[in-house]
């Protein structure tokens, strides 16, 4: 019998590891296991949806599942639902895949206080997450601290007019409290020099698309880098830009050192700049988007640290990492491509040469996976998602994990 | 007609209509499809139609898979001449400036040594609403009718 093979997390690097593994190894019995009912992890929670043709790449995702036999069991959580260890005795390999969806903290005094919010934890409120907090009340002056793309993007969202969000698929709520945020200055502030920004210069090209603001860019300074100078070339291109109400300005080598405000409610964020002065910036919201870390269901830390081959993604015998799970909170969905198509290399190599008496059970060990989600159900999803789009949008989700569930197991209830 | 098919990508949606487009031809066609980064510029055979599927990366530029080929073809600059090509593009239209900039820029360096178009060049917008086969698969067929004139049936 074929090997068995599990990917924990259905995001871009399980799903591009499952394409590597099962182009080389059509005959691979492949599950990808996911803690929420529908899969594809950052692409549909992450990815800005103004951005929709980046989720492009579904498309060849739903080939995994419609004509090459991966199986999606949705709805179970490893480390909770299962246990790895089950897991590993099921199957010939175990890929964790997982991603990292925890917020990075700052770690200054006052990152406590009412109005301080994380990037991760409003980006999946605004694209509805079944898990997320609701949206907060940002108040009329925002501060965002980050300089890499996540950033751009919730700048970009919190600046769009409600006109500038057709053709996306920003739910009504969050259209609403976008379009009711009465926000009137947004101020994205990064540690490093403009220079040693992370974001693209195409992410900031294309704010001089916005109709509703005026940008200003302060002390970008120069750079030799051909880099750093792509950079700097693109916010001066757009400093300057508009004459909106909506004031953005960008500001570089500033370190946060401290948040301060009355009533347990930010009011002013303190910097320190290159020359050791301290500066502070008014604010009624402050927003950080600096990374992304480990949530702890499963233990990342520990098997990182004793991996066999960390680089290649060999935690230890059939037991593999890849994407973000394994690299830390960089990186775009092709480096998980290329991330993935290395180590379903080495995994095949791997179920090559081991010795395995007998073909594990694969699926078969967990009768109890009758209940999880199967890719017909998501279909179901989806199908009542596109279905129920409103004008101007392409899909509408659906935002909470029972109606997910109800949808999914429709069938059985009322067959057609 | 013996077609080699040959694609650039960068989070394989490329690869995936060039396997689409061989299969639609294949019944019809000799069809070998290949990645540009395992393509050398002195690969290029005047008997067969080189049919490219191409995106666009980062600021106009060609994807990772396309970068090592389009520099070993400007370090080697061979004469291209009888060769013939197709070429369509993917790209999104939110990058307006730099829309499809990466099959556009491929063709005009293959056409800079020397090597013919065949047909239009055709691009798809992953932000419009058309499926990329939909608009692949027409062209790929009309393409090869015109090559067919150009090269020859046999070949
Ligand atoms: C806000 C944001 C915007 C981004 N925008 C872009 C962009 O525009 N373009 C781009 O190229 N990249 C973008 N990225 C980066 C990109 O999303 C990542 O490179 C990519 O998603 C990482 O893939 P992954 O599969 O490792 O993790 P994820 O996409 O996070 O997938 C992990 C999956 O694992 C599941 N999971 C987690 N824990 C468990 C468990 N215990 N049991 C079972 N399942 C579990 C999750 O539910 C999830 O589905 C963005 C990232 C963020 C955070
Ligand atoms: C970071 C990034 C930059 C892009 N730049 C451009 C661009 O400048 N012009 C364009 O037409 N398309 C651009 N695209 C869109 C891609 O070409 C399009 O999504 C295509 O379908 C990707 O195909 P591939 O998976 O084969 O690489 C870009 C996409 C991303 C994610």
């Amino acid at each position: 019998m074929s090997r068995a093979v599990a990917i924990v997390g259905s995001g871009p690097s399980g799903c591009y590891l499952a394409q590597a593994l099962l182009k080389a190894t059509p005959d691979l019995r492949l599950d990808l296991v996911d803690r929420l009912p529908v899969p594809y992890g950052l692409v549909r929670y992450g990815v800005a949806a103004d951005h929709q043709g980046t989720k492009g790449v579904i498309r060849q995702f739903e080939r995994l599942f419609e004509r090459q036999g991966a199986g999606f069991v949705g709805n179970v959580a490893v480390g909770e639902d299962v246990s790895l260890d089950d897991l590993r005795e099921a199957y010939d390999a175990v890929v964790l895949a997982a991603g990292l969806s925890a917020d990075q903290a700052l770690g200054i005094p006052g990152e406590e206080l009412e109005g301080v919010y994380r990037a991760g934890r409003l980006t999946r409120a605004l694209y509805e997450h079944p898990d997320a907090e609701p949206l907060p009340g940002l108040g009329r002056r925002v501060v965002i601290m980050g300089n890499g793309n996540v950033a751009i993007d919730l700048l970009r969202l919190l600046a769009k007019t409600p006109d500038e969000l057709a053709g996306s698929d920003l739910g009504p709520g969050p259209s609403a409290w976008l379009a009711a945020s009465g926000i009137e200055e947004i101020e994205i502030v990064g540690r490093s020099p403009a220079a040693a920004a992370k974001f693209d210069a195409v992410m900031i090209r294309e704010l001089a698309k916005l109709a509703g603001v005026a940008i200003r860019v302060v002390d970008a300074g120069a750079s030799d880098d051909p880099e750093g100078a792509k950079t700097i070339a693109a916010l001066e291109a757009i400093d300057g830009h508009g004459s909106g109400s909506r004031r953005i300005t960008f500001r570089f080598g500033l370190t946060p050192v401290e948040l301060a405000g009355a009533d347990g409610r930010v009011g002013e964020i303190r910097f320190v700049d290159g020359s050791g002065d301290v500066t502070s910036l008014p604010c009624s919201a402050f927003i950080t988007a600096i990374g992304f870390d480990d949530e702890g269901v499963l233990p990342r830390d520990a098997l990182l640290g004793s991996a066999a081959d960390r680089e290649a993604g060999v935690l230890a015998p059939g037991l593999y990492a890849t994407g973000w799970f394994r690299r830390g909170p960089q990186g775009t969905i092709p480096d998980n491509r290329a991330d993935a198509q290395l180590l379903a290399a080495r995994i095949l190599a791997d179920l090559e040469t081991g010795a395995a008496p007998a073909a594990k059970p694969g699926r078969d060990a967990f009768p109890e996976w009758a209940g999880a989600v199967g890719y017909q159900g998501w279909k179901r999803i989806d199908a009542a998602e596109i279905a129920a789009a409103p004008e101007n949008r392409c899909r509408v989700k659906i935002n909470s994990r029972d109606a997910m569930l109800a949808l999914a197991f429709q069938e059985e209830e009322c067959p057609r | 007609m013996n077609i080699m098919l040959l694609y650039g990508t960068e989070t394989g949606n490329a690869e995936m209509l060039a396997e689409d487009i061989m299969a639609e031809l294949e019944g019809e066609h000799a069809v070998e499809c290949r990645n540009l980064s395992d393509f050398a510029p002195d690969e290029f055979d005047a008997g067969r139609l080189h049919m490219i599927v191409c995106s666009t990366y980062g600021d106009g530029e060609l994807p990772a898979s396309a970068q090592p080929f389009a520099a070993a073809l400007k370090a080697a600059s061979p004469s291209l001449s009888g060769v013939h090509f197709a070429i369509f593009g993917l790209g999104d239209s939110e990058y307006e400036e730099t829309f499809n900039f990466g099959s556009k820029g491929l063709a005009e360096l293959l056409a800079a040594h020397g090597a013919k178009q065949v047909g239009e060049r055709l691009t798809h917008d992953a932000s419009g609403s058309d499926m990329a086969e939909d608009l692949a698969f027409p062209w790929a067929a009309q393409t090869v009718a015109l090559a067919e004139e150009a090269i020859g049936e046999n070949a």
